[in-house]
This record gives C-alpha cells, structure tokens and sequence, in this order.
C-alpha cells in the first residue's frame, strides 16, 4: 500500500516505542506517509532524524489501513546511507557479521578487550554505547559443528543466524538435537549473516550481497527436499519480508514459502501427527517479552502455543512493549538514552508479573532485557529442550 | 498454508470484538480474534456511550427507531455487560464511574459538554455546569489542546503552563509514568497558588498508571483533578484498548495483530475457514462460526463504492438507504446522513438477515441503522452487542 492510503489516524504514533521517548523522533506517520509526499523531487535527503527509526514494525502491526509506515522509513534511510556518509558506528553494525567471525576466531581475546575499560573507551570514542554489557564471542561457532546425520524422511536446513553462531551457539546445539530426537536429518547449510544489520545500517547494497550468498545456497536446499528452519525472529523476517521487499531478490518468494519459525514448524509437524512430542514439567514462572520482528511475522506466537501444553510451566504474554534495543540500534550512542528507557519500561512489566525470568526468541531482546534486570533470560527453545529433557553436550 | 482451529474466530478488534472475544473465552471455548490492525477504539475518548440522545440512556433507547439493533439486546443483558466491564475495568486498576441510570457530562477540549454514560475515573470529576470554578493545566507546545476554547465558555476559569520538555500527548504521557518528573511538576503545581475548586489536564496523566497519578496530584493539591479527552493520539482510548486486550488474554483468548482477511472458505451453508495474508505461506484459521465485528466505515468493515455498499470480509447483503440521494444531507454537520443507517441487518440471534451463511454473526456499529453518531451508541453499543452475538453463538455452538 502507497502512503497514500493513510487516513492520518495517528494509530501508528500511539504505537511506536521511540516517539515515546525521543522527541527528535517526529514519529511513524509524519517520517512516513506524511514527509513522503516531499520526497519525491530529485533533492538531496535532508531529513536525517530517519534514522532515529529503529524498524520495530509496531506501526506496520497497528496500521488499520494497510499503510507500511516502517517499510517507507526504511527505503528513505537506504537513500539517505547512500547519499551521506556513514558514521564509524554505521560502519561497524553494518559489518557486524565479518566482526563477529574476527571476534569468534580471537575470542579469548576480544572478549577481554570488549570488557575492558580501555574498550569500552574506544568502543564510546566510536560512538558506540555500553550500557549493557557486550555479547561474549563464542570460540566453537556453531557453523564449525561437525556433521550428524540422522536418518529421518524429514528434512532441515537450519538457518542459525549471527547470534546463535558467533554468541550461542550451546542454544543451536540444543536446537538441532531437539529436532534431531524427533527423527528429524538436519543439515547446517553454508550462511552469511540474513542482511538485517546492514540494511538497518543503511547499506543496502552489503545487505544484497548478503541475501544474494543466502538465497543461491538455501535454494539448493529447497530444491534437494529440505525444509528451512530459522530461529531469530529478525532473521525470519528479513528472509521472508525484505529478501521479496526492499532487496528484490530473484527467488526470494521461493525461500519465503519454504522457511519456517522453529516453533512453527514443531506445531505444524505435530498437528499432521508426524511428530508426538512429550512434554515433561517444567516448573517456572515465566515473563514471555514477544518481540516486535515475531509480531510482524505474522505467524501468531507459535512459542507460546507450544509452552502452553508444558505441565506446570507459568508464563504470561508481554507484547506492547519494545525492549529498545532493536538488533544494533540501541547500541549506538545517539539512541542509547531512548533504548535504555524504552528497556526499563519493558523490564518493569515483567517485574509486574512476578516471573522468576525472562523468555524471548530473539537474542537482542535477550541481551538487553537480561542486561537491565539481572534476571535468566532464555530462548523459548530452550524451555522446550528443558521439558523434553535435550541438554548441550557439554 | 498454515492451519488453525478454532471454535470461534472474532474479526475486528474493536470493543465490540474485544467483549465478544474475552467472554467466550471465558465460556472455555477456544477463540481467537483476527484483526487487520488495531481498532477505532484506540482513538475514542475512552467515555461509554450507551445512547447520549437522552438524558436517560434506558429511555433513550426505549426511543430509537423500529429495527433499530439496540432493541434486540434486553435490559438484563445490557445491565450485565456493563457491570462486567466495570469490574474488568476495576480489575485492570482503571476504575470507571456512572450508572446506567443517568448519563453524565464530560467537559470537551473544545469547552462544550458530551453526553455519556460510563466514564473514566480520571474524569469522573468533570464539571457538570460551565459555571464552575476551573483551573487548566496545559503544556508547552502541546498543540492540540487551547485552554483558550474552554476560557471562553468558562466565566470562572484560568489557566497555567508547563514545560514538560516534550509536546505531544505520548511523550507528556510517558513523562508521567517517571515518578521523579511527577515530584519535580508536583512542586511546580503547588507553586501556582490555584485558587479555583478543581484542577483539568488535557488527557496526558499517563500511559498505564493515569488513575493512580491523578489520585497523587488530587492528595497534593487537596482537590477533585480531572482530565479532558484530547485530540488523537488519545491516551483514553488507548488506555481502555490496552486493558481490554490484557483481560482477553488473561482469560485465554488469542490475539492475530495484522491478518486482514482476504479469502473465505465455504462449504454448504458454512463458513468453514477465512484465510489472512503472511510473508510466507497463507494462514487458514477454521472454526466452527464467526463473529463479524469490523466497524463501519472508519473502522474499515464497509466500504462504500460509487452504487454500493460492500461488507469486505464475508461480502454479506449490506442494508443501506435506497435512493442514492439519501445518504447524504445538504448540511455537513448533519446527523441525518442517511449513510449513517448503513451496514448488515440481523435477527434476533444477531445472525444477518437474506445471508446464505448459517454460522456468522454480527455485532458493533458494523449493524444496520445503529447511528451510531446520531444516537449517541458508542461503546455500550458495542459492549451490549457483542456480549449478546458471542451469547448467541454458543448457544448455536451448543
């Protein structure tokens, strides 16, 4: 839908976490629709608060016309990274997946620094914020993980994603040997970060590169029979939406019909009695913080419908708050004030419910819910394994 | 395709299919409710309207025109969905006052008096005669509240401004909820020597925790304080959506943000599934019967073409006035746009009328002839119907 469409209702503005707290944000409908009527001329973009944007998609979810708010946003920040420089935090973010496999392979090291005053001192100097602490770098990234082949008919392409490969990968193992009880064959395929990051950052043409490697290897997969799985909802998202969206990748539409969320694809087995899964107790009490690239997946929350057959487990649903962190948004130091509000927020509804810890399918909002409130916060995932008795290896 | 099942799935999530939702639900049947985005509701005053025509709301809808949808809901019925909604309300700590006894007044931006039933506790003290000593708090910049407007119709009145830093009503809003701002405006509000018997604020005491900050400032200042609907973003509405929303789920109800509706499964005369749009594959959401409650035409469940009136999900007969000359009035104020009377004609089961569908059925100002303007039929309306249409449905389901 055009922005034309909007009927200037202002359900979107009601709904965007960071109108809430950043007052240079002029909000979804004025960035969106409404300046979008001026940008038609060949000018160059001026309107830098775009980036203030962090692409949660709650105005999209609200939208009662159809109007992508979030989506023009995103168009206008690629035009305005292509006509400006980037800033070294840009830079960085947008690369975060060649930084991640250098931070992996001298994790030892890297790590310390990270945590280290002189870091942090640079990492600021960079304009890069440290409010929570840096995501420790795995040395046994996932994608090292020798092969396992099972030998059921059901086959997986498993796409990880950056923050189980490179953060934690112990949560991939999990994964794969959930699905691997179910008599399930799963494959690592060969992946590069999905391009969310660089997209997020600007830099559409490192986010096609991306997607481009992504596509032509899932692909193959899809082709030989393989289902693909993802598991970070910002992942899920950028493959179904923006690889046929903004990236207008060949084939795209075939990688979206064939990819599943993990918990989706569990729900869908179970419901065609392919799978009996039994669930043992697990007694928790539990906040479930849905995140907003879930919502705008449009698959419901498949999680939550699997959690709900746990005997014991408790755990109340949380999905009208941001956690402010938005993938690398919330670590810049332009947003830092507003990610870590729109954080405490979030993270005083779930001490709201008297939960034990935090779940959440997406590692970000992991990362910045557990670094605020002190508080377990784990991938649904892990629940499921906890319930099915599945444990790491180690 | 992704299939689901249900017993019921409620389209539209406005108050009308938030009620019906939420109270089967509460019945243990497995519900969902499917929405396109989220409802007009958001943008209301957060004030129950059950029929404002009338000083009365119980004669004013003793008044309403033959097949007006109101008449198919009893007395008993309306008397037990509101008390419902009072207590889920009380329970969400967003108390509401009023009686369906007699409608009260709320004071408008603009300085006129609405006419309502139900009202937020934060407006409960809302003047109910212009003579009435007023102070108005407004807030720098906040461009869509003028104290002026109400000074004007105010003989007894004044104002102050303050500088919250922020000038939207979500960022004054958010403000609010951050206890250490609320001490340092406290500060500032005693400063002011306000001599007038009650204090007003624009709509803006905060997101989740309005009533409770208005209770503080009521302590402070040793006085009734009061809000005053504002302009969208509405933080009433808002206010009244969220909670009903919460209460749903509480109650176990499932929620589909952003499936519009775009394909219908039949199969004899039953609906058998409706179909909403995904990324990947298309979600088929089946279920026994449907609950139609996707709002007029605001709220997106009609749309009108150049010769006709079309429903958008389930393309039901739509009642509307003959003569195309009628829909309108020559004057734009009108409340007499025939236009207004269009939408889908039910029995008394709520089940639409002339439809080759046996297991729909509707409820909220999506109903023919509701008015809802004209009659002042607003929330409680919709509160009513959708109460009577979910209780219809389980019966048939029985």
């Amino acid at each position: 839908m055009t922005f034309e469409h909007c009927i200037r209702c202002t359900i979107c503005v009601e709904n965007c976490p960071v109108f809430r707290v950043q007052p240079d944000f002029p909000g979804p409908k004025q960035a969106g629709p409404d300046a979008q009527r001026f940008r038609i001329g060949r000018e160059k973009s001026i309107d830098d608060w775009v980036l203030l944007c962090s692409q949660c998609k709650r105005c999209e979810m609200a939208c009662p016309c159809g109007v992508e708010p979030a989506q023009i946003i995103l168009r206008v920040q690629q035009r305005y990274g292509l006509e400006h420089p980037h800033t070294p935090a840009h830079l960085l973010f947008a690369n975060n997946y060649y930084l991640s496999a250098l931070g992996s392979m001298t994790a030892p090291l890297a790590n310390r620094m990270a945590a280290s005053n002189i870091g942090k001192k640079i990492l600021g100097q960079m304009g890069i914020a440290t409010y929570i602490p840096f995501p420790k770098f795995s040395f046994q990234t996932l994608s090292r993980e020798k092969k396992n082949r099972n030998r059921g008919e059901r086959k997986v392409a498993f796409f990880y994603g950056c923050f189980i490969n490179f953060y934690r990968p112990d949560i991939g193992r999990k994964i794969i040997r959930m699905l691997q009880s179910f008599h399930i064959n799963v494959v690592l395929p060969p992946q590069v970060c999905c391009g969310l990051p660089a997209l997020g950052n600007g830099n559409l043409a490192l986010a096609r590169t991306f997607a481009r490697k992504n596509v032509a290897s899932l692909s193959n997969y899809i082709d030989a029979g393989y289902d693909i799985v993802y598991t970070c909802t910002s992942c899920g998202l950028c493959l179904l939406q923006d690889y046929q969206g903004i990236l207008e990748i060949p084939e795209a539409k075939k990688i979206a019909e064939n990819c599943y969320d993990l918990h989706e694809y569990l729900l869908k087995l179970i419901a065609e009695r392919e799978i009996h899964p039994v669930f043992r107790e697990v007694n928790r009490t539990l906040a479930y913080h849905i995140p907003c690239h879930l919502r705008a997946l449009k698959i419901g929350y498949p999680a939550a419908d699997l959690m709900k057959r746990i005997p014991d487990l408790d755990f109340t649903i949380l999905d009208d708050a941001c956690c402010g962190l938005s993938g690398s948004y919330g670590f810049k130091k332009t947003n830092e004030a507003a990610a870590l509000q729109l954080g405490e927020r979030a993270v005083s509804l779930v001490r709201k419910t008297g939960a034990a810890a935090i779940i959440s399918d997406c590692g970000s909002c992991r990362m910045q819910m557990g670094g605020l409130s002190g508080m377990d916060a784990f991938d649904p995932a892990e629940i499921l394994c906890e319930s099915l008795g599945i444990r790491d290896k180690k | 395709m992704s299939v689901i099942e249900y017993d019921v799935i409620v389209i539209g999530a406005g108050t009308a299919g938030l009620t019906a939702t939420a109270w089967l639900a509460e019945q243990k049947l497995r519900v969902a409710l499917v929405t396109a985005g989220e409802p007009t509701a958001c943008l209301s005053t957060g004030c129950i309207d059950v029929c404002s025509r009338d000083d009365q709301p119980l004669a004013g809808i003793a008044g309403l025109p033959d097949g007006h949808p109101f008449h198919r809901v009893s007395p008993e019925m309306l008397g037990q969905s509101l008390d419902d909604f009072r207590q889920m309300m009380a329970d969400m700590d967003m108390p509401y006052k009023g009686a369906l006894e007699k409608n009260r007044r709320v004071l408008s931006a603009i300085g006129t008096f609405k006419n309502t039933c139900l009202v937020p506790a934060t407006m409960e003290a809302s003047p109910q005669s212009d003579d009435e000593r007023i102070h108005l708090i407004t807030f720098t910049g906040l461009k869509d509240f003028y104290p002026g407007y109400i000074l004007s119709r105010f003989p007894n009145a004044s104002f102050s401004s303050y500088d919250a830093g922020v000038s939207t009503t979500m960022g004054i809003a958010a403000n609010f909820e951050d206890s250490a701002f609320l001490e340092t405006f406290l500060l500032w509000l005693e400063r002011q020597k306000i001599r007038e018997d009650k204090i007003a604020f624009p709509a803006v005491l905060g997101l989740e925790s309005a009533f409770s900050v208005l209770k503080q400032i009521e302590s402070r200042l040793e006085r009734p304080v009061f809000e005053i609907p504002t302009l969208p973003p509405s933080m009433p509405g808002r206010r009244l959506f969220n909670a009903m929303k919460d209460h749903l789920r509480r109650r176990g109800g499932v929620i589909y943000w952003n499936w519009p509706v775009v394909g219908v499964e039949r199969s004899g005369r039953q609906i058998e599934a409706v179909t909403t749009e995904a990324q990947g594959r298309p979600n088929s959401l089946n279920a026994r019967a449907f609950i139609l409650s996707t709002g007029s035409f605001v709220g997106g469940g009609l749309y009108a073409k150049r010769d006709r009136i079309v429903e958008k999900v389930f393309d039901l007969p739509v009642f509307a006035p003959e003569n195309r000359d009628d829909w309108f009035d020559q004057d734009y104020f009108s409340m007499n746009h025939g236009i207004g009377q269009a939408g889908i004609a039910v029995d008394d089961a709520f089940c639409p009328t002339d439809s080759p569908w046996n297991n729909i059925f509707v409820c909220g100002s999506i109903l023919a002839r509701t008015e809802t303007l004209k009659n002042g039929c607003g929330h409680g309306f919709a509160i009513a119907t959708g109460r009577a249409a979910a209780r219809s449905c389980l019966e048939r389901l029985k």
